[in-house]
């Protein structure tokens, strides 16, 4: 990279927390060999585990657009979930469609459902948003439930789905889903990395600071809410497709409102708008109660609180989304200083530089 | 040549009518002044043009286009930029970002080409990135580009709010009260900047309630008081104008 942001959220910023990203990453992708070395018996089950925790990072990564970087207060996104899923299954079993070849299609229904629902609805406050977005999740689940178009399965929800394959690889095993869901999470995070540094995700950014002055300098800002939201829904829908293809079965039990719930909290607990901090978000979510099994059916209530107790000391989550970098190229950098350096201001030349706001 | 015309433009809230029936013209090239006292509904006739308010009735139209009830965005495309009477920045972010919102609209790169970084995403960054670093060049203010907007001091954040005004391409220029809350010395640097705008062939409307500041830098001046215009000239003209010296100039005779 020459010039424009720079590695915003790269890590715990500089060389170093590029070295310790890549090392992490490193570790991670060894991780299968190392828990069966560990335990044959159990590997299987962690990597279960962290097979969700993948599955929910990418979901909530993609609320993460819509919460996050455009600041919608939008509750729902389990139904995007289901759609995709159901998109799957339905042009798999019934229609012997491969599972990588629905993938696009879940997306795009998502989306499309997306930007139906969202069009008349988009323009409203925070609160409002959030109420009708509960109520999307809803209609949606309760469709699905009433066999809707005789596709659905009813309440039974639909079973026989395929694995995915790649060139004659398919993937049965967690360790094979393991790597699916994860390198899938490295690229979500990526495409979604250099969406937030480019002209979109700075118009969401503009807009979630102040939604009048952004229009009053040129940018639509429904087009833009309403993009952000259906590009939110469409990785959704990309997700479900991974969820049909892992489970095997899927029923409307797995769309509820309380999914949506939580992968608000992963966003809101991470810190909204923080790639890193979603991904802290999924392994405290989804990953912790493994490790606590009794907990697991209080986990709604502990998480309940600990959002509680965040609100109050925390607002901006556990880490918070750093401020974008960017680099001036050539000779401007020469004059004004290059890389941003924290929140130190420049040195002035003049002498009347930044002081309290009057 | 007109660059703006408004034809009988007229806005109530409620029952209070703000501006009742104002028809004028901006030639192009000019620093039109518009004053009067508080309430007389000046702003209101800024947000009505820029269409942060809808005009209840009348027309307005700018270099051929009717721009009346056009989203505000539509407008800056347009041409028409502004700043506000209370400053409207985005505070939490830095001074080079607040700028690059006002270069957004002459801006081509889209969801697909900032999502795969694309090469001609990544120049048209690096493009802005100079284009945005020239505005905060042209108001002084390029040694603070990573600053947050926020912790700037007052005046400077006025000249902020005209750098991203600036940044939109603008044909016509909206200043609601840029030398307010600015001392002596920063008012004088405003007049300058002011004529260097003009000298950049864009068209300037100011609401300022400095005489000190209107008279030598407008060409024209448009009076308002209770919602209608009661008086326009140059600035010659409306000095020695009676209806204003009694409704407005005259106030200071009074005290
Ligand atoms: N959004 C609004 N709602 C209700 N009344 C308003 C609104 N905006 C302005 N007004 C009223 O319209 C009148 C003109 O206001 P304004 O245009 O701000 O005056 P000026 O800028 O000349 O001081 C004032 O009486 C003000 O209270
Ligand atoms: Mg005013």
């Amino acid at each position: 990279m020459t010039a424009g942001p720079g590695n915003g959220n790269g890590g715990g910023g500089g060389i170093w927390g590029t070295c310790l990203t890549g090392v992490g990453v490193l570790a991670f992708a060894f991780l299968p060999s190392i828990l069966f070395s560990l335990s044959r018996n159990s590997a299987p089950y962690w990597l279960d585990v962290l097979n969700t925790v993948g599955l929910y990072t990418i979901l909530a990564l993609s609320l993460n657009v819509i919460l996050g970087h455009a600041g919608m207060f939008h509750m729902g996104h389990a139904a995007f979930f289901a759609i995709g899923a159901y998109a799957t299954a339905i042009l798999n079993t019934s229609f012997g469609w491969s599972i990588m070849a629905t993938m696009p299609v879940a997306a795009l229904a998502a989306g499309l459902v997306a930007a139906v629902v969202a069009w008349p609805i988009i323009h409203l406050r925070g609160d409002y948003l959030l109420i009708v977005t509960i109520g999307i999740v809803e209609i949606v689940r309760i469709a699905i439930t009433n066999d809707i178009f005789g596709l659905t399965g009813g309440s039974n929800g639909m079973y026989g789905i395929s694995r995915p394959s790649f060139f004659g690889f398919t993937l049965i095993k967690p360790e094979h889903f393991f790597y699916f869901i994860w390198l899938t999470v490295g690229l979500t995070v990526l495409l979604f990395h250099w969406l937030e540094n480019s002209r979109f995700g700075r118009a969401l950014k503009f807009i979630k600071e102040d939604t009048v002055a952004a229009e009053s300098m040129g940018v639509n800002t429904t087009r833009y809410k309403l993009m952000a939201f259906v590009i939110g829904a469409a990785w959704a829908g990309l997700a479900g497709t991974i969820f049909a293809s892992r489970m095997k079965t899927i029923s409307p039990e797995s769309f509820t409102f309380s999914e949506s719930v939580l992968l608000f909290t992963i966003v809101i607990l991470g810190g909204k708008g923080s790639q890193r901090g979603v991904l802290l978000g999924s392994f405290l979510v989804m990953g912790l109660p493994e490790f606590f099994r009794g907990f697991q059916d209080k986990r709604i209530l502990v998480f309940g609180a600990a959002l509680v107790v965040m609100m109050i000391f925390r607002p901006q989550g556990l880490l918070p989304s750093k401020p974008s970098r960017y680099r001036l190229p050539g000779t401007l950098s020469e004059r004004y200083g290059g890389q941003e350096a924290g929140d130190k201001p420049p040195p002035l030349p003049g002498g009347d530089g930044p002081g309290p706001v009057a | 040549m007109r660059i703006l015309s408004l034809n009988n433009v007229t806005k109530t809230f409620g029952g209070l009518v703000a501006v009742a029936g104002v028809s004028c013209g901006v030639d192009r090239g000019a620093v039109v002044g518009l004053i009067g006292p508080n309430g007389a509904g000046k702003t209101t006739v800024f947000n009505m043009i820029t269409g942060s308010t809808r005009p209840d009735d009348g027309h307005i139209f700018f270099a051929g286009h009717s721009i009346r009830g056009l989203r505000p965005h539509r407008i800056v495309a347009l041409g028409i930029a502004r700043t506000f009477q209370t400053i409207r920045l985005f505070p939490g972010l830095s001074v080079l970002e607040n700028v690059l919102s006002g270069c957004h609209c002459r801006m081509r790169s889209g969801l697909v080409s900032s999502l795969l970084r694309l090469p001609g995403q990544r120049r048209e960054e690096r493009l802005v990135i100079e284009r945005a670093m020239a505005e905060l060049e042209f108001v002084g203010l390029a040694g603070l580009w990573r600053s947050t907007a926020g912790s700037l001091a007052y005046g400077d954040q006025r000249r902020l709010e005209i750098a991203r005004a600036l940044a939109t391409e603008p044909r016509l220029l909206i200043l609601d009260e840029p030398a307010g809350g600015m001392n002596e010395q920063e008012t004088q640097e405003l007049a300058a900047l002011v004529g260097s705008i003009r000298d950049r062939d864009v068209t300037i409307m100011l609401i300022e309630h400095d005489m000190g500041f209107v008279m030598p830098v407008c060409d024209q001046l448009l009076v308002m008081e209770n919602g209608i215009l009661i008086a326009q000239g140059t600035p010659q003209e409306i000095q020695n104008n009676p209806k204003v010296v009694e409704a407005y100039l005259g106030l200071d005779e009074d005290a």
